[in-house]
């Protein structure tokens, strides 16, 4: 059955014009927009579940010029993502309102809110490079939005600003790296599919001996590597995702648990057939493993529960990037299977994590404790989903993590690896019993003793609850039987990631193997050191704390702060408020652009020019040379402005002389107009005011920058003039012969204008409407910086405004102000 | 600059560009001339006079409204004015191009459609260019004024 294009696009669509709509949607409904959220992502979940056992691609036309098309690829694993995102989407915006009880920019939030699960979506059904990059990129730019949600706030900005660094930075390299295949497919399966991810994976041997054959294997591998890897908090990039948990509770529980993150995960999924080998076993294993690792190690060092949370999460993205990374059959189900039993079970901890910050006040692990009297429903819920994260049997991670060391095992019998065969499953389970210690630790928050601190805790609203109960029964029944979950959607995502897929089983183990004796290794050494976890909790924290170094925030700080400074120096630099600096660094910049551009054209060329002239037409610019050269001498604003425009009035008697009306009518009445707006200006300015002829430095950096402009406006017009052809060009005849039985105009410039280049004039003239509304701005803004808003200030501002920049800035503004006029 | 001979001139001159101005708007598609020459043409005509009269002169002069000295020159009427004039200016633009997609045809297509027996001019062709053309001169004048009058009150 090949899908539906109406079923899939509405399905994409639909939030994002439900985001649209947001406004309309709280005015209405006010704080319970989040239930007109929760219509929206279950009308969406059952579009989508209407294409379920399809297969196949469609595709609307968007850029057909250049083989780009809004084109989706419904199959299992797509259908996995996307009903994932859909599903868990709905249950957030059930849960959001109680949250959010009370709180101000609601509208912002909804509205980026759906947006992000209409990107997460797209980006799971897309199947057009340019599509996946524009909806990942998406996905940054909401999640941007939302971890900066309130905005008041340093940490949460500072969180936002990283993510957004992270992983709007990653995808540049997931461009590029598309790009690089881009081009390595429309040579190998035609230039019309070039972008066509859908039809890469249709023959990716190929397309894989294509990449090998031209040496861009590695790189297309290792930038999408990063690319996906950013996005999925892959070590030493994941510090941005616990920083993340700036974000409402509700979001992280989207953001990390279910989704977003885990589009890296996908998108390695999605690409796994085409570029699945040694290489990918060394690097996505490594990497996984490293991750998994590391943040489970950070996840016990943390003292807050939602940044436990953050950091296991991170870790089981690293669990299941390293079972894409192995390249058995096993390392495809570890990591299907667990990007589904992770969102059940992490989404329900991260609401569990919010009802308990809302409702006992606080998020530190040591304030919190024997929840259970105050919370049961809630304690329950955490007994479930707790003891799934930890991988303890029969709960549904158990089964996935299972696999996990089934694939590391595996690994030595499908590719030589030497002392890495015994290095995977190790380390493997080194990192589980970290999983194991703090799952535990989160669900001690509901047992034991409960601390005398701690205030009255009060029970959830039912809002609160629902959610993260559905997810918790959804875990307890794939726990009791995850053949349901199997054959319901995780075979189908496997057939769509793994090279050779096969009938996939799960279950208990009934009989010992060398995973089985890995899982109890990892069960046993968690449950016996679980009584030393504040031991092992204060070692890694002072460890961590010690040597900063260690610590990717650190250099990330540095880096950040580091490029800053320069930044501001070199702003300064650049850019010190004086006109003249700003002209010398423009003119200088564009000199040499353009003489560089020549030369590496090797455009440049001894030519030999004859001078033929007209009589008329020398003695037009022997007027004009002497024109400039008067300007130069003269020595008040008003008789430099007066014989400027001599040079001006003399180009536009010349372009009447070379028959060229039009532009000479442009240039006369332009001419006039900088003549009357230069005189209005200068009236303002005081006589005094003149330029000191600096030192010798200043005058020879100013001489040779007018020989280059000049040296550079000279070459091009040889250039460019020289490049025509002689007689008629092609495009000339073009004009000259549709003009009139095409646009009825006899006046060739201005139907060209209008007719044949109508979107250029459009163009020009939002550049002519953003000039003046950019000067107004800047107008406008200075007023308010200066003093203090307009509004506020309905008297004394234009004194204000007229003193102050003459005191601090000499000639800045004046000049700034007559500049603007001489840009028309 | 506001002597008595630059007033008396501004007099003189003023009208005349204006016409002038109007003029090569509409001969555009068969002269030299158009939208963007005449807005340019209109906007120097105004800058004459805000030159021979000063920047008050519209508001207070001619719509005979007093100027608050406390608000600052993007406030004024006449600047609100202008402002509104190019954004409609843009909307003309992308307006006019947008109708021929009504009749299935790209954007921005444009047609011509000649008129003849017409009294005293016996022949007239209407271009729908001209609405394009028009929105370029409204968003021409309304910028260029808008700048020139909020710079020109620094």
């Amino acid at each position: 059955m090949s899908p539906d294009l109406a079923m899939v696009v509405a399905a994409v669509a639909l939030p994002f014009v439900a985001a649209a709509l947001t406004p309309v949607f709280f005015r209405v409904l006010g704080e319970g927009t989040g239930f007109a959220g929760t219509v929206v992502a279950l009308a969406s979940f059952g579009l989508l579940a209407t294409q379920y056992g399809s297969e196949g691609s469609v595709s609307l036309e968007w850029i057909p010029s250049l083989n780009i098309a809004l084109r989706f690829y419904v199959d299992g694993w797509a259908l996995l993502f996307a009903l994932l995102a859909c599903g868990i989407g709905a249950l957030i915006f059930t849960y959001s309102p109680a949250y959010m009880h009370g709180e101000s920019g609601l509208v912002r939030y909804y509205a980026a809110l759906l947006a992000f699960m209409g990107s997460i979506v797209g980006v799971a059904l897309a199947a057009d490079l340019i599509a996946i990059f524009l909806f990942w990129e998406l996905t940054s730019l909401a999640s941007f939005v939302l971890i900066g949600y309130y905005t008041a706030d340093d940490s949460s900005q500072y969180a936002a600003r990283m993510a957004m660094f992270i992983t709007v930075g990653g995808g540049l390299f997931l461009l590029v790296g598309f790009l690089l295949l881009s081009i390595v497919a429309g040579d190998v399966l035609g230039p019309g599919a070039a972008f066509n991810l859908a039809a890469m994976l249709e023959e990716p041997d190929a397309i894989a001996a294509a990449l090998r054959e031209r040496g861009l294997f590695l790189p297309v591998l290792g930038l999408l590597a990063i690319g996906a890897g950013t996005k999925s908090a892959q070590v030493p990039l994941h510090f941005w995702l616990p920083n993340a948990m700036a974000a409402p509770t509700p979001v992280s529980a989207f953001l990390h648990s279910a989704t977003m993150v885990k589009v890296g995960v996908y998108f390695i999924g999605r690409v796994r057939p085409i570029l699945v080998g040694p290489e990918w076993l060394f690097l996505f294993a490594t990497l996984g493993l490293t991750t998994m690792t590391v943040c489970a190690i950070m996840a016990v060092a943390s003292t807050d529960i939602k940044e436990l949370l953050a950091y296991s999460t991170a870790s089981h993205l690293g669990l299941m990037v390293a079972g894409f990374g192995f390249t058995s059959v096993y390392g495809a189900e570890t990591g299907v299977f667990h990007l589904f039993n992770h969102a059940l079970f992490k989404a329900a901890l991260f609401l569990v994590a919010g009802i308990v910050a809302h409702e006992a006040g606080t998020r530190e692990i040591d304030e919190l404790g024997g929840l259970r009297h105050d919370l049961p429903v809630t304690a329950v819920i955490t007994t479930i989903v707790a003891l799934s994260m930890a991988g303890i049997p029969p709960f549904n991670g158990f089964y996935s993590k299972e696999l996990l060391f089934e694939a590391a095992v595996e690994a030595i019998h499908h590719h030589d690896i030497g002392v890495l065969g015994v290095l995977y499953p190790a380390v493997a389970v080194f990192g589980s019993i970290f999983t194991v210690l703090y799952s535990l630790r989160f669900l001690s928050l509901f047992f034991g003793e409960r601390p005398e601190a701690l205030g009255h805790v009060h029970r959830p609203p039912v809002t609160l609850l629902v959610p993260p109960a559905v997810l918790a029964l959804l875990a307890a029944v794939v726990s009791v039987d995850p053949q349901i979950a199997v054959d319901a959607i995780v075979q189908s995502g496997l057939e769509a990631t793994a090279v050779d897929p096969q009938e996939m089983h799960v279950g208990l183990p009934t009989s010992y193997s060398t995973p089985v004796g890995m899982s109890a290794v990892t069960i046993g050494v968690g449950l016996v050191a679980f009584p030393f976890y504040g031991r092992i909790h204060d070692v890694v924290r002072g460890v961590v704390g010690a040597t900063p170094q260690i610590r990717p925030n650190w250099w990330y700080d540095v880096i950040v702060e580091g490029l800053s400074d320069e930044g501001r120096s070199f702003a300064e630099y650049v850019h010190d408020g004086h006109l003249r600096t700003y002209a010398s660094w423009t003119l200088g910049a564009t000199c040499a652009l353009a003489l560089t551009g020549f030369v590496a054209a090797g455009a440049i060329a001894p030519t030999e020019f004859g001078l033929e002239a007209t009589v008329p037409i020398a003695l037009v610019l022997l007027v004009a040379v002497i024109g400039a050269v008067a300007v130069a001498r003269s020595d008040s604003h008003i008789a430099g402005v007066l014989t400027l425009s001599i040079l001006g009035f003399m180009i536009a008697i010349f372009y009447i002389l070379a028959s060229a009306p039009d532009l000479a009518l442009t240039q006369l009445v332009v001419e006039t107009l900088v003549l009357v707006i230069f005189l209005l200006v200068i009236e303002e300015i005081p006589e005094s005011y003149e330029i000191g002829i600096g030192n010798v430095g200043t005058v020879v950096r100013d001489a040779v920058l007018s020989v280059a402009v000049g040296a550079t406006a000279f070459v091009t017009v040889l250039v460019t003039t020289g490049a025509r052809p002689d007689g008629a060009s092609n495009i000339a005849r073009y004009y000259a012969q549709r003009a009139v039985p095409e646009g009825g105009g006899t006046n060739i410039v201005n139907v060209i204008l209008v007719d044949f280049r109508g979107f250029d004039t459009l163009g020009e003239l939002a550049v002519v409407a953003l000039a003046a509304i950019s000067i107004l701005t800047l107008i406008v803004m200075r007023d308010r910086s200066e003093g203090d808003a307009l509004t506020d200030m309905p008297d004394g501002n234009n004194e204000l405004t007229d003193d102050e920049p003459t005191d601090d800035e000499p000639d800045g503004t004046r000049r700034g102000g007559s500049s603007g006029g001489a840009d028309e | 600059m506001t002597t008595v001979i630059m007033r008396t001139t501004a007099r003189a001159i003023v009208p005349i560009i204006l016409v002038v101005a109007i003029s090569l708007f509409f001969e555009g598609h068969n002269l030299p001339g158009g939208g963007f020459i005449g807005g340019v043409l209109t906007v120097t005509a105004f800058a004459i006079v805000y030159m021979a009269f000063g920047l008050d002169f519209l508001e207070r002069g001619v719509l005979g409204r007093d100027v608050d000295p406390g608000k600052g020159a993007s406030r004024d009427r006449v600047v609100v004015a202008y402002r509104r004039l190019f954004a409609y200016g843009f909307a003309i633009a992308v307006a006019s191009g947008l109708v021929p997609l009504l009749f299935g045809r790209p954007f921005l297509t444009q047609t011509y459609e000649p008129l003849e027996g017409i009294p005293i001019y016996d022949y007239l062709g209407i271009a729908s260019a001209l609405a394009f053309d028009f929105g370029v001169y409204c968003v021409v004048v309304g910028g260029l004024l808008t700048i020139l009058s909020v710079v020109g009150a620094e």
